[in-house]
């Protein structure tokens, strides 16, 4: 009985059902469209517009793929966000998979260690690299003091820095991802192949690793997309000498006051994470789509 | 219930307020934090309220280019009366018709600003204060003091400078100051001014944007000499840090700060009274003596010791470069560009 009451929810009194289906999304419809295609759309509009004279032009496009400058930032923000999304997602797997099998009385200190970044700010974390690994810092202070090395060690303001600073940052959301995903993985499977005489290496490699392929690209594309889009981390930890996207909107923006040509990269960034996410999610539809097949014609 | 016991006490917190808040006017101030606010309150704006009874409202939020940026996405309703800024910003505010023109007949104290300084600010600046970029320098460390921008080359200097970003207006001050000591001017033919800065990049350590992070180098000894406001490099000499500062012999361009009022103000008169409050004869000196800087009144009396490093005299205001800063603004997408292939790209 209560199952047929979840499957159909009773209309609202006096509407059809689909008119109330309509009336339930219509606030979150609203909200979206005010808050985000609206402001989508005037983007772009923004990006078709010369900043002095308010004309169209297709002059910010152009500059975009001409200067030099602009696909180089393009490039370098796609490379930081790849090594990010691997990062967090090798750097995190172990974590989740022992938050998600383990019954010990640690588990729950580990959970909260996981988490423990997101309680102070990102500007915060990312000072606190910035004290370990500038020129001045902790690390090449500790290594000049004790002889090992002659001059500071480049450990800030450029890829590796930015890399560290943003795993740093994007970590626990991984970990989420994956303990979830792993979570739902049915231990008799794990139980059953070390019975059968499989190693745990293999139990890792051919049952819980294939298994948790949905949360491994869930984690990649999160980090991905959480990476692409960091502004405060890339500022302090690269800047002057690596910028990614994100801090030449900013400097468009703020100091040169050129809305349309800052638009044009925000609409590169846009379009270079909706391509990422789509590809990861057409990648575990099909794959999902083959296991559904193969286990249909094994029945 | 017990409605009737408290009746009187809401009638009267709705008709008298909570004790110790006036309702009178209020003016809302978008300015900077730091050392600036501390004397800007006990110098400028508490002297203000005892005359006119106005409250103010400091808000500390944001840069000079970020309080602008405010002000272009609201479309000159920001939510404050009166912002400073640079006269970048108050030229550009004016271009886009953001700002409100200030005259002398609201604004009497107009008409005793140098009129050099007040042409380069625009019609919707209104000049408070000027800063110089000056030579910094670590006095334990150089035995002699440095006289000339190429001093930065020296070799003594390699790997002991440090230069600001091509997004704090200083790079392209300098830039330009270089470009005119090499035979170049400052517009249209800045090549050897590039050169120049690509020459310094190889010997500095790097680039840092805000100026808190700048003079960390030199505080801590990393870095022995650099470019610096004048304003900010006073303050290292007054808190007893081992510097000093120098007007090079090629001179130097001014850092002119003004007054604003965008124009979806709502306390407009109040925001005005406020501009001509600041600009008046005793603000000025109180503001020159606390904040060791510049003014664009040349009739401020002041100590000798001050005003001999400070730009207060028509003579000082003849020695600077003043740019022209409509002309700076179209050129910097092109520049910012060229800063990025030719400067950064030789920094160590």
């Amino acid at each position: 009985m209560s199952t047929i009451a979840l499957a159909a929810p009773a209309a609202m009194p006096g509407a059809p059902a689909r008119t109330s289906g309509y009336l339930v999304l219509a606030p979150s419809c609203l909200v979206l469209t005010i808050f985000f295609a609206l402001p989508m759309g005037t983007m772009i509009g923004m990006s078709f517009m010369d900043a002095q004279t308010l004309s169209p032009t297709l002059f910010n496009y152009q500059r975009f793929f001409s200067d030099g400058l602009s696909l180089a930032g393009l490039y370098r923000t796609a490379v930081m966000s790849i090594l990010v999304a691997v990062c967090v997602t090798v750097l995190g797997y172990p974590v989740a998979y022992y938050l998600a099998r383990s019954r010990s009385r640690w588990r729950a200190l580990v959970f909260a260690l996981a988490l423990a970044p997101e309680l102070a700010g990102v500007v915060l974390r990312t000072y606190g690299w910035l004290i370990i690994l500038e020129d001045r810092g902790f690390i090449n202070d500790m290594l000049t003091h004790l002889g090992v090395i002659a001059s500071p060690l480049p450990l800030s303001k450029n890829l590796f820095a930015v890399v560290v600073g943003l795993t740093h940052v994007v970590l626990p959301f991984g970990i989420l991802s994956l303990t979830t995903s792993i979570q739902g993985i049915d231990p008799n499977l794990e139980r059953a192949a070390q019975m059968l005489g499989a190693s745990r290496l293999a139990v890792v490699r051919h049952i819980i690793l294939p298994l948790s392929v949905p949360g491994i690209v869930s984690s990649l594309l999160i980090a991905f997309t959480m990476a692409a889009s960091a502004y405060a981390t890339p500022a302090l930890l690269g800047g002057a000498r690596f910028k990614v996207l994100a801090t030449m909107i900013y400097e468009q923006v703020l100091f040169y006051i050129d809305w349309g040509f800052a638009a044009v990269m925000a609409i590169a960034l846009l379009i270079m994470m909706l391509m990422i996410s789509f590809l990861g999610i057409r990648y575990e539809a099909r794959r999902s789509s083959r296991r559904s097949n193969r286990e249909g014609g094994a029945s | 219930m017990n409605a009737k016991r408290y009746l009187p006490l809401c009638l009267t917190c709705m008709f008298v307020g909570p004790p110790g808040l006036a309702f009178g006017e209020t003016l809302i101030i978008n300015s900077y934090g730091g050392p600036y606010e501390a004397i800007i309150e006990e110098r400028i704006i508490k002297p203000f309220e005892e005359k006119t009874g106005i409250n103010i409202v400091y808000d500390a939020v944001g840069s000079a280019s970020q309080d602008y940026a405010k002000i272009k996405a609201t479309r000159g309703q920001p939510g404050f009366d009166v912002v400073v800024m640079t006269a970048s910003q108050s030229l550009q505010g004016c271009k886009d018709g953001l700002l409100e023109k200030l005259g002398a007949t609201a604004i009497p104290n107009l008409g005793k600003l140098a009129p050099s300084l007040a042409a380069v600010a625009g019609p919707c600046g209104a000049v408070h204060e000027v800063q110089y970029m000056s030579l910094l320098y670590r006095t334990d460390k150089l035995a002699l003091p440095p006289t000339s921008w190429s001093s930065l080359l020296d070799p003594e200097l390699k790997g002991k400078i440090i230069l600001p970003t091509f997004q704090n207006i200083m790079a392209a001050f300098l830039m330009e100051i270089m470009s005119v000591s090499r035979g170049g001017d400052m517009i249209d033919n800045v090549d050897p001014g590039f050169a120049a800065m690509a020459e310094l990049a190889r010997q500095s350590i790097g680039f840092e944007q805000s100026s808190a992070i700048l003079e960390s180098y030199i505080k801590d000894g990393s870095v022995w000499a650099m470019p610096f406001w004048n304003g900010r490099a006073q303050l290292l000499v007054d808190q007893g840090v081992p510097v000093d500062y120098v007007r090079p012999k090629e001179g130097t361009i001014p850092l002119i700060a003004t007054l604003s009022v965008p124009v979806g103000a709502k306390n407009k008169p109040a925001a005005l009274a406020f501009i001509d409050f600041f600009l008046e004869k005793s603000s000025q000196e109180a503001w020159v003596t606390g904040y060791k800087v510049g003014s664009a009144r040349t009739d401020i009396d002041i100590p000798e010791d001050i005003a001999k490093r400070q730009i207060t005299t028509q003579a000082d205001l003849e020695s600077l470069k003043l740019p022209d800063l409509s002309r700076i603004a179209e050129k910097l997408g092109e520049w910012g560009e060229r800063w990025e292939r030719d400067v950064v790209s030789q920094a160590n």
